[in-house]
């Protein structure tokens, strides 16, 4: 199926073949061709390329500036996040005697070991920075309003899974900081009324800080908030693209004056 | 048959216009047929929804671990107008985590209330976990006070709030002597009355009044049931 | 919003929509290189901070003063300004609990179809002002000194006084500099501007409820303690 030609800027296109010139055939053609010809076996079977089209390639309104790129900063801190969590995970043992030795021994003695922890440490002030930066943009912008009320519930959402991220997470090196503010954390949940002593028992595994309680949140930070939080950015993304991206709100177009102006 | 005036056709009377309606019968074939299906759609969602849930909360929420007491030292050890700071195993089976230091003194008889009848009161040991949100106090000799560092609970001698946000005075443990040495028991929590509530609960939670049933017992403390 | 203003708005939006451009290259371009500058910050960051580990977690400490990270500073100060027990509950459960439903429910309670920001008076000044006011109680947070020392300069001969302070539980209630709380005694800060020695050592021996007693401190305590809070005279 012939699909109709990318909407590049003139610089990227590639140039027209001047008149009485063959096609040229070559090395590089023929890898280009193939090339073609591998997406092409893909998209046969898969029918993607539409699908990538339209995400790749619908229309920005107008005035887009710098303020738009916060919300895919926040994604890209968050696979920063998941990368070096994925390689943290591989040295990280969460038992709770073990786990501030490893901690150490990813920090002191794993090649890079201190540098990947720090990139996975500083990435999380990063992470919620941007976050909270993307929810002002959005608020001031107005852009939270119909029709894209959902992806606001869903972004807000995606802030109290952050924040939930940090918290869990903070407890896993299990040096005293943490120890102490995940205490601290537990029994706050612990203060609400009815629920609270349940809902804290759940958290830590018990009624004291036990062998589970580690476990638990490594379980959580791992596995079940990131699965969350990656269900939630697909949602969000697709939003998105099928609502787009508001206008900045001080643009008008200029022929809604006309739309706007009496007939006689 | 002479026209009818328009009333709502009503569920169990046979003019409900399809066939094999009759008199007085107000569940349908087909939707008897479509809530039993639901109904045991719902079924095979509960057999495999409420383990996976018991899993996750019913050993947090209900296992109850023994209740154990440890020596800590001689009755001599003790004076009874000063604490003397001492480290116990609270939660076994983790190592360092699982231990928590305890604050020890003889009985007072001018400073402490009447003695709980029920319990051995010749000792008071007192726990380090403050009851606004658990961070660790310390015990100052020269203003007899118990002081957090997070945000700014103050408690006096007795262990009651002298200043500050926590809810209820510090936790208790049980103590008894067994050949001349002093043993630490579970946990218990006071009220501001000092009565002792032997299912304890977490800081943050207090126990006058209506908070005791606000913040029920749990079923995951170890508790003494006969001292 | 009602159907009308719907209405004008998507066609509106559909207008500045197709006056744009593709998000690939132009959207995508930018995104790129706000990812390189988040890559470089985060990377930059840990070589320069460094990930260092503190000792090991220890239940049995008297000694330690927790803290949060620093995004919860705020929440922290919360909790450390709410002095009255039965608000605890409050401060911890009750307005976090609400503040979360109503960002929640953000658009369904703003149904004002207008965006631009200079004709939102009430979004506007609400934003602005949440986010002041988260500013500072996390600058506050990161302000709040320890009540097991004190953090102020002073002159060599009254380090010891300094010393005694931080060992007796004084911050416990009182607060000198930044450290320590603000109740329920009075801020020592300038004690010296407005007592003298004999009246310092009157009230350490002779306080009024709730204050403990401190006769019994040894002598040269006694007398350090009092030279030190006499020196607190503020900026002369």
């Amino acid at each position: 199926m012939k699909l109709p030609a990318l909407p590049l800027p003139s610089a990227l296109k590639p140039p027209p073949q001047r008149p009485g010139e063959r096609e040229k055939t070559g090395p590089a053609h023929e890898v280009k061709d193939a090339g073609i010809a591998a997406v092409d076996w893909v998209d046969e079977r898969t029918s993607l390329s539409g699908g990538l089209r339209w995400a790749m390639f619908r229309k920005v309104p107008k005035g887009t500036n710098w303020f738009y790129t916060l919300g895919s900063a926040t994604l890209f801190a968050f696979l920063s996040q998941a990368v070096t969590g994925v390689f943290l995970a591989m040295y990280y043992d969460p038992s709770a005697t073990r786990a501030y030795e490893s901690a150490r021994h990813i920090t002191n003695d794993v090649f890079l070991g201190e540098f990947v922890r720090g990139m996975h440490k500083w990435g999380s002030t990063v992470m919620v920075i941007l976050i909270f930066l993307h929810m002002a943009r959005v608020f001031f912008f107005g852009a939270y309003k119909y029709p894209r009320e959902l992806n606001w519930v869903i972004g807000v959402a995606l802030l109290i899974l952050t924040m939930a991220m940090s918290f869990t997470g903070y407890l896993l090196p299990f040096d005293q900081r943490s120890y102490w503010a995940t205490i601290v954390g537990v029994n706050i949940n612990g203060t609400g009324p009815l629920v609270g002593p349940y809902l804290s028992d759940f958290l830590r595994g018990g009624a004291e800080f036990g062998a589970t309680t580690l476990s638990r949140f490594y379980a959580i930070h791992m596995l079940l908030i990131p699965g969350l939080i990656a269900a939630l950015i697909g949602a969000h993304l697709y939003l998105v693209a099928k609502l787009g991206t508001t206008a900045p709100p001080w643009l008008k177009s200029e022929q809604t004056e006309e739309l706007h102006t009496e007939r006689v | 048959m002479a026209e009818r005036p328009r009333e709502p056709k009503s569920k169990y009377t046979a003019e409900r216009d399809f066939a094999g309606a009759f008199e007085g019968e107000t569940v349908t074939r087909r939707r008897f047929m479509t809530l039993t299906t639901h109904g045991a759609g719902l079924v095979a969602v509960a057999a495999f929804a409420l383990p996976a849930l018991g899993f996750a909360a019913g050993s947090a929420i209900f296992e109850r671990p023994p209740a154990g007491w440890e020596p800590i030292g001689p009755t001599d050890d003790f004076p009874n107008d000063s604490y003397v700071p001492r480290v116990v195993t609270e939660v076994t089976g983790v190592g360092e985590v699982g231990k928590t230091t305890v604050y020890v003194r003889a009985r007072n008889a001018e400073i402490d209330g009447p003695p709980d009848p029920e319990i051995d009161t010749s000792f008071v040991a007192i726990s380090t976990r403050c009851m606004h949100l658990g961070c660790p106090v310390r015990y100052v000799d020269a203003a007899k006070r118990f002081i957090c560092p997070c945000h700014g609970g103050v408690y006096d001698f007795r262990g009651a709030v002298a200043g500050g946000p926590p809810v209820r005075p510090l936790d208790r443990f049980y103590t008894r002597v067994r050949g001349g040495q002093v043993e630490i028991g579970p946990r218990y929590s006071v009220n501001s009355k000092f009565d002792r509530f032997p299912n304890y609960r977490d800081p943050g939670q207090p126990l006058d009044g209506i908070g005791q049933y606000l913040y029920p017992g749990r079923l995951s403390t170890p508790r003494l049931n006969s001292p | 919003m009602n159907q009308a203003e719907k209405e004008l708005y998507l066609r509106d939006y559909s207008i500045m929509k197709s006056q744009g451009k593709p998000f690939f290259p132009y959207a995508v371009a930018k995104d790129s290189l706000m990812a390189v500058v988040v890559m470089t910050a985060i990377i930059a960051m840990s070589i320069i901070f460094g990930a260092e580990l503190g000792p090991k977690a220890d239940p049995t400490t008297t000694t330690y003063v927790p803290r949060p990270e620093w995004y919860f500073f705020f929440l922290f100060e919360v909790l450390r300004v709410i002095k009255p027990p039965y608000f605890t509950p409050l401060a911890t459960i009750g307005v976090p609990t609400v503040c979360m439903i109503l960002l929640f429910l953000l658009p369904f309670y703003d149904r004002n179809p207008e965006r631009r920001p200079e004709r939102r008076p009430i979004a506007t000044v609400a934003g602005i002002l949440t986010i002041v006011a988260m500013a500072y109680l996390t600058f506050l947070g990161a302000n709040a000194g320890s009540p097991n020392s004190v953090d102020i300069k002073v002159q060599p001969q009254f380090e010891k006084g300094k010393v005694v302070v931080a060992q007796s539980g004084c911050l416990a209630c009182h607060k000198i500099g930044e450290n320590g709380n603000d109740g329920p005694g009075p801020n020592l800060t300038e004690i010296g501007a407005t007592t003298n020695k004999q009246a310092i050592l009157r009230t350490l021996e002779n306080p009024t409820a709730p204050m403990p007693s401190f006769a019994g401190l040894p002598e040269e305590k006694k007398t350090a303690l009092v030279d030190f809070l006499a020196s607190l005279k503020g900026s002369e």
